[in-house]
């Protein structure tokens, strides 16, 4: 079946992004990328739905002139600290005489266990099916035909607050586009970034965002763990800024140029030079300081990740290392802080499973919007044939 | 041996460099018997230390893989972070730690603290003698001694600062080399003496338990020592304790409320030389000061006397002795410092956050956050900047 391009949003803190991409032989290969930087947007929270519109329309724009594709219907990332997962149990007694699992018995367990009971302003974004346990082996994965007495299966369900989806979606509407789904951030920059290799032996994708950091766990191919901490590159910036008495744009700009997640030792006592603007005169501040102030801030939050996991149970499993995407993977010496916290290796990731990011500058910040052109080739069925009815069906993840 | 450990449930903690040196030559001078323990971020003293039978743990080796830290105290208080779980393994059977460091190193200015903390939040009793670096050591280490005296002093039950400049009446008469060594060896033999004093049988004797009380309640103290031989040594041997620099030259035992004496000497110790020595020494203190004395009779004394003594400042007499195995239990006499509190904050901790930057941070401290909803995490707002929660000075 013929899938026409696929258009996703993803209004991040920082950046609004766009990407369009199409299917060629089974990869998704992007025709264009939008970009423009956020307003009205704090901690993955809209906050001025007027401001941030604009950066939509801008980012919009140029995606439609770089891949000469009009837009008006997109998928939409959404990420937050409102974002929590719960993992439900559905339990099937088998009842035919021979206690064979049969194709009816799976889906009947499926839907038990997706009927998660949440309050009723939260919503559901995503069901990851888990693993089936037969009687009391665990860990099936194809239990059709499988004799036993019970089945049961664990789902994961992704949930956030109704209003701030309902709200983030409206931004995108009076930007004039339809938003056919959401999905949560990390999930799709794990499909854009991880190999299937890298989910079987267990690894952990952390999103470093402007507003939010977000993180999802595989292993043995199955997510175990997701979540997301309202604190990201922004806090770092505010740190500095607070720190050294400066505006938030004249911190940002320090980050970028001088900033580091490991206080280096060597050269700890050099000084950096803060040009003169209007209002401020040139200043030489401590290096050291700064790496400080970033060290103990990207410390923080990888430790808030790891207790997380810690507290899931999944992290003697996610051996096979850490991965990580979002514009604040591209601050120095951050894979070395990340690898001496989770004791495990630790890289960037870029878009692997998607095309056309060979000429990108920073690619690990657009492997959210990459990944959800991605889900949205993915889930182009089950939209087409449930559609205006949304996440009926979400087992992708397990592939 | 070790049941010898459980009955006075001491030990001696070397934090550091330094501090593991000096751990290393109290136990060379004590002998068996003597239960210490040496932590350090640097691996290659701690395997000599460890070959020599002490106990050692190494910090922040997943941090630093056992470099050291070279002098940064950032590094030396985050390493101790990493291992305090391996440390609080360490204090079975423990009730009172002697912690010995010398500051104004990277693990002795930035471990101590955290670990203060840590055994003080273990509900053990904690004295801590620290060393003040020599003035020629340069300004860096001055200053990041007084930054962290303060951190110690907040959580260490009695703090003994022992300025090295004052070991020395005249410093300049020292070569350098010797100046560090000669101290060293002059404060383990301080704190020897004091260590016989509490462990060894005596005509009298200065029992830990006193110790542990003194600790809980007498505050901050100095530390001096004093020897003489010979004909009228118990005099000559008073006369060198009140001219002990370490003492001020007399100045604190004359203002403090409370002392501690300890009184070596070989088995030809005669009464009246300690009638002598305690009468020209209660004459020379405050009339409502308290004197606890203790004798430690040794062959190899034979024909010496010496003398070290312990002159806390501020004695207040607590109305009910606290249990030392409830958390939080020691009423210090010590003021509220007017530092940075030491991070990370405990769930529940009373103590008010970041009171050590010099910068305005307008009503909360939270920046571009502050008309955000907070993001909260084990009931600490994560908008507040990290470094000014976990109480990190800035280098400026």
């Amino acid at each position: 079946m013929a899938i026409p391009p696929i258009a996703a949003l993803e209004i991040g803190t920082s950046r609004t992004v766009v990407c369009v991409g199409e299917s060629d032989n089974g990869r998704v290969k992007i025709m264009g990328v939008g970009s423009y930087p956020t307003t009205g947007v704090r901690k993955g929270q809209m906050f001025d739905l007027v401001q941030a519109r604009t950066g939509v329309e801008t980012a919009v724009k140029q995606a439609e002139k770089q891949s000469d594709v009009s837009i008006w219907q997109v998928l939409m990332a959404l990420s937050g600290g409102h974002i929590l997962s719960t993992v439900n149990p559905g339990m099937l007694t088998i009842r035919s005489k021979d206690h064979v699992v049969s194709r009816d018995d799976i889906e009947e367990v499926t839907e038990n266990a997706k009927e998660v009971q949440l309050d009723p302003e939260r919503q559901v974004l995503h069901t990851i099916t888990q693993t089936f346990t037969v009687d009391d082996q665990s860990g099936i994965v194809k239990p059709e035909g499988m004799r036993c007495k019970t089945l049961s299966l664990s789902v994961m369900a992704v949930h956030g607050v109704k209003s701030r989806i309902e709200n983030a979606v409206s931004v995108a509407k009076n930007a004039d586009l339809e938003v056919t789904d959401v999905a949560f951030s990390a999930v799709c920059a794990a499909l854009a970034a991880l190999t299937t290799e890298q989910k079987r032996n267990g690894v952990v994708l952390i999103d470093l965002g402007g507003g939010t950091t977000n993180y999802v766990a595989y292993s043995n191919d199955v997510v175990v763990a997701v979540g997301s901490v309202a604190v990201g590159g922004d806090h770092v910036t505010n740190d500095i800024a607070l720190a050294f008495n400066i505006p938030q744009n004249r911190a940002e700009e320090l980050k970028r140029a001088e900033g580091a997640a490991l206080i280096d030792v060597e050269g700890g006592a050099g000084r950096v030079a803060l040009k003169a603007d209007v209002g401020f005169e040139e200043r030489m501040l401590n290096c050291k300081a700064l790496h400080t102030v970033i060290n103990a801030r990207m410390d923080e939050i990888l430790r808030v990740v790891r207790s997380r996991l810690h507290e899931a149970g999944v992290l003697p499993h996610v051996g096979g290392g850490v991965v990580l995407t979002g514009g604040g993977a591209y601050l120095r010496k951050v894979t070395e802080l990340a690898q001496r916290i989770f004791g495990v290796p630790c890289r960037i990731g870029v878009p692997v499973n998607v095309d056309g990011f060979e000429q990108a500058e920073q690619p690990a910040a657009l492997c959210t919007a990459a990944g959800l052109v991605l889900y949205g080739h993915m889930t182009y069925e089950d939209r087409g044939m449930l559609a205006p009815v949304k996440n009926i069906f979400k087992g992708w993840f397990r592939r | 041996m070790s049941e010898n450990h459980q009955r006075t449930g001491l030990l001696l903690l070397g934090v550091g460099g330094g501090g593991c040196r000096l751990a290393a030559s109290v136990r060379a001078a004590y002998g068996e018997g003597l239960r210490v323990l040496c932590a350090d971020t640097d691996a290659q003293p701690l395997r000599t230390a460890a070959g020599a039978g002490m106990p050692t743990v190494l910090l922040g080796g997943s941090r630093l893989s056992g470099h050291g830290t070279g002098g940064d105290a950032i590094l030396g208080r985050l390493a101790a972070q990493d291992d305090l779980e391996t440390l609080r393994a360490q204090m079975q059977h423990v009730r009172t730690v002697v912690v010995l460091a010398s500051l104004g190193g990277g693990t002795g200015g930035g471990a101590t603290p955290e670990i203060v903390k840590a055994l003080h939040d273990m509900g053990l009793a904690t004295a801590c003698f620290v060393t003040r670096p020599f003035a020629f050591e340069g300004e860096v280490r001055a200053k990041l001694t007084d930054r962290v005296l303060p951190m110690i002093e907040e959580n260490a039950d009695s703090l003994i600062v022992i300025p090295q400049d004052d070991l020395f009446s005249d410093a300049r008469e020292e070569l350098l080399g010797d100046a560090i060594q000669v101290s060293e060896s002059l404060i383990s033999a301080g704190v020897t003496l004091l260590w016989r004093l509490l462990t060894k049988p005596g005509f009298i004797q200065l029992d830990p338990e006193r110790l542990h009380k003194m600790v809980l309640q007498g505050g901050n103290a100095r530390f001096g020592f004093a020897s003489a031989s010979g004909l009228d040594r118990a005099h000559h041997a008073v006369e060198a304790l009140k001219n002990c620099r370490l003492l001020r030259k007399g100045d604190s035992l004359s203002k403090a409320s409370a002392v501690m004496l300890g009184i070596l000497a070989g088995p030809d110790l005669r009464l009246a030389e300690i009638g002598e020595v305690m009468g020209a020494l209660r004459g020379h203190v405050n009339k409502g000061c308290l004197l606890e004395m203790g004798t430690v009779l040794d062959a190899q004394y034979e024909g010496r006397i010496e003398l070290v003594a312990l002159s806390f400042e501020s004695w207040v007499a607590a109305v009910v002795q606290p249990a030392p195995s409830v958390k939080d239990a020691a009423p210090s006499a010590v003021a509220e410092p007017p530092v940075a509190d030491a991070f990370p904050i405990q769930p529940g901790s009373r103590r008010s956050r970041a009171k050590g930057s010099k910068l305005s941070f307008g009503a909360t401290g939270r920046g571009k956050f502050r008309d955000v909803e907070p993001t909260l995490y084990e009931g600490q707002d994560l908008d507040v900047p990290t470094y000014i929660r976990r109480g990190i000075t800035l280098e400026r």
